[in-house]
């Protein structure tokens, strides 16, 4: 027990006094979130996809779809089939689905006519961008119909945008990335340099347990990347106001459940590499892609089709969901259960494999 | 003792040969090594076998080390110290044979050997970023009964650097830590591989000193050098080992005795004989015949002579090279040492490869 807690002590030691490990797991992820947040936290960044039906299919509804796929940024396309729409927006395939009923020409003679809008409410930060968009075209409408004139004017000077930002689906991504990241470079760096350099030898011939060693590794990492977690998560609510909705012993549980599943894949890497000097290309080589396609930066929709399959296979795109769920919408376990399953089912497979491949020299 | 012995002598044969032959396996055993018997043996190793891939690294080696000796492992880069080393220490598993420290066989009861030795491996960079008193007390947290490490430090001459990290230290420092770490678990048995290797002059007498002050403290030493004058100075006896097998065990001096030539007469040839062939090996021959010389080994044009008769064999070398016109330099007398002993036994210097 005290071999395990002097380890433990040991390895945090060891975190906080190499510069290398404090840069790439704590300031570039910070950074990276405070730029990208800066500069695209208005969401323009945000892809909306959406139909349009038009029911009733007279000159007032046609000059409404008119403008609505006008407006370029709301991705507004025109479809004919309600329910094929009704099940494209549950799939996530769509985010919107405007519909113009039928007689709304009549009732836009009487001042009633309404714009009936789907949005998948799972995916609110999109959704609810979009679902201002329109507001904005069907205020712009009711105005120009009643001959409206403004006697106070809005000057809009665009900083960042009302509703859900891009910075909401950044944070709990760049948590999923410092996750993925510290712990593949991490582990498989730092366990190749052990082994080459003869530390993990030497442990071996004590009466130390491997077992030991193993928990102790996995204590110091939890705890790296718990704080490297809240640290990002506070930074995010006080410079950015993002807030955790959901609960937040799920955060730490996908906190964990994150570090034990890339953990684990370093362990593979640091098995595989020949030489230390391999080991960070080889994690790079693997973490970079995953950065890109892994829902980290972009949404998955934002993915070719092509790539759509590999990119739901991921690790790091069901880590990056779940945080996001959490945090943005406050889902459940309940609501997650896919993407625990996935998680777990990595965990499980990488694990294995990661015992099978791991030597001591 | 004589449960102990018939527990402990393993090396000598198989269990059931022991109470009959015990008595006479012993005296056998006591002339062959000239030391006191395996009685007290803390290290029994026997035809222990080590290949990598289809490359054989020890084949076949066995002896036994008693308490409070220090046992030395000498011979060139690739001999097999290391990998033998490693394997009573129990981190490679011999492919055939057996090892048994203070009574545990490494095979069944790995756990309890560790418990009992503390080990400097030749290549063990250690965490640079602690400080010498962390990483102390780290590898002092992996046993059970470990000793206080102040004292412990001190010893090694390493008190003033207690807060300093690993990666300050000077290479000399750093085998010092790396024998305190050693000594965390107050171990029976201390295996140094190659400790003094790139070490400066100064830096290793202070590592000897150390190592002496071990002994005396009653610890048993299983040391691996390359460095013939340092397993000279420290060793109690020496293993002499070439190409994964022992050539010679005994106390350096019965090994330098074993010449049976107390002096060397040293000499280089010029150049251009090295060109003739014929002539070459006729002075060789020539320098077998000469009285008193027990051996000759060339290396390139280096000539030396094992002599039991050093006056007699220089007037021989002079007058010969006189009579056939070849030119010497650099001759010069000195005692035999165990690079002799080296040389002698498989024809080659222990610096080459």
């Amino acid at each position: 027990m005290r071999a395990y807690w002097k380890l433990t002590q040991a390895q945090l030691i060891l975190f906080a006094r190499n510069r290398t490990v404090i840069f790439f797991s704590l300031v570039f992820p910070i950074l990276l979130m405070m730029a990208l947040g800066t500069f695209l936290g208005g969401g323009g960044d945000v892809r909306l996809k959406g139909v349009v039906i038009d029911q009733d299919g007279t000159v007032d509804s046609r000059e409404a779809v008119a403008k609505l796929t006008a407006l370029r940024s709301a991705g507004l396309t025109v479809a004919s089939d309600e329910t094929q729409a009704r099940d494209a927006l549950k799939r996530g395939d769509l985010q919107l689905v405007v519909m113009i009923p039928k007689s709304f020409e009549e009732q836009l003679r009487i001042g009633k006519a309404k714009v009936h809008v789907l949005y998948d409410e799972k995916s609110q930060t999109v959704s609810q961008i979009g679902v201002q968009l329109i507001e904005g075209v069907v205020d712009a409408l009711s105005k120009e119909r009643t001959g409206y004139a403004p006697v106070v004017g809005v000057e809009a000077s665009p900083v960042q945008s009302l509703g859900l930002k891009y910075i909401d689906f950044l944070v709990p991504g760049i948590v999923a990335m410092m996750i993925m990241s510290s712990n593949l470079n991490g582990v498989a760096g730092q366990i190749a340099s052990w082994r080459e350099r003869g530390v993990l030898r030497r442990m071996q011939s004590t009466t130390l347990r491997a077992r030991t060693f193993i928990a102790a590794q996995i204590t110091a990492r939890l705890i790296l990347n718990g704080s490297q977690a809240l640290i990002v998560l506070l930074l995010g609510a006080f410079a950015f106001g993002t807030r955790v909705s959901g609960s937040w012993a799920l955060v730490v549980m996908y906190v964990i459940l994150g570090t034990l599943v890339f953990m684990s894949i370093g362990f593979i890497i640091a098995g595989l590499a020949k030489t230390p000097e391999s080991a960070g290309p080889i994690a790079g080589f693997v973490s970079f892609p995953l950065l890109f396609l892994g829902n980290v930066f972009f949404p998955i929709s934002s993915m070719p089709e092509l790539l759509q399959p590999v990119v739901k296979a991921l690790p790091i795109t069901h880590l990056a969901h779940a945080m996001r769920e959490v945090m943005n919408v406050g889902a459940t376990l309940g609501d997650l259960w896919l993407d625990t399953v996935w998680l777990i089912g990595w965990l499980i497979v990488a694990f294995v494999i990661a015992s099978m491949t791991f030597k001591w020299e | 003792m004589h449960s102990t012995w018939s527990r402990r002598c393993n090396a000598c044969g198989y269990e059931q040969q022991y109470e009959g032959a015990w008595r006479c396996a012993m005296q056998q055993r006591t002339q062959e090594v000239g030391a006191e018997a395996h009685r007290d043996a803390v290290i029994d190793v026997h035809e222990l076998v080590k290949r990598y891939g289809d490359v054989p690294a020890v084949r076949g080696v066995s002896f036994h080390v008693s308490r409070g000796e220090i046992f030395g492992l000498l011979g060139p880069n690739g001999a097999g110290k290391t990998t033998t080393m490693e394997m009573i220490e129990g981190l490679r598993i011999p492919d055939g044979g057996r090892a048994i420290v203070a009574g545990h066989d490494t095979k069944t009861a790995l756990h309890r050997v560790k418990a009992v030795i503390g080990v400097q491996l030749q290549s063990t960079s250690l965490f640079d970023l602690l400080t010498v008193r962390e990483i102390t007390e780290l590898y002092a947290s992996f046993y059970a009964n470990p000793v206080p490490i102040l004292p412990l430090l001190e010893s090694m001459i390493l008190t003033d650097k207690l807060d300093s990290r690993v990666k300050s230290l000077s290479g000399g420092q750093k085998q010092r830590l790396a024998i305190a770490l050693a000594l965390v678990n107050d171990p029976l048995v201390v295996f140094l591989d190659e400790p003094t290797t790139g070490l400066d002059p100064q830096a290793r007498r202070t590592l000897w000193d150390i190592v002496l002050r071990l002994k005396e403290r009653g610890k048993t030493i299983i040391l691996s050098t390359h460095y013939m004058d340092e397993a000279h100075v420290l060793c109690d006896r020496i293993c002499l080992m070439d190409k994964g097998t022992i050539i010679a065990l005994d106390t350096p001096d019965q090994l330098i005795a074993r010449l049976e030539a107390d002096r060397a007469v040293v000499f280089r040839v010029s150049e251009q004989l090295r060109g003739e062939e014929d002539k070459f090996v006729a002075f060789r021959e020539a320098c077998a015949q000469m009285e008193g010389v027990q051996t000759v080994s060339v290396h390139g044009d280096v000539f030396s002579l094992y002599t039991s008769n050093v006056q007699r064999s220089l007037i021989d070398v002079i007058q010969c090279t006189e009579r056939c016109g070849i030119v010497v330099d650099q001759l010069s007398t000195r005692s035999a040492t165990l690079e002799d002993v080296f040389i002698r036994m498989t024809g080659r210097s222990l610096r080459e490869q």
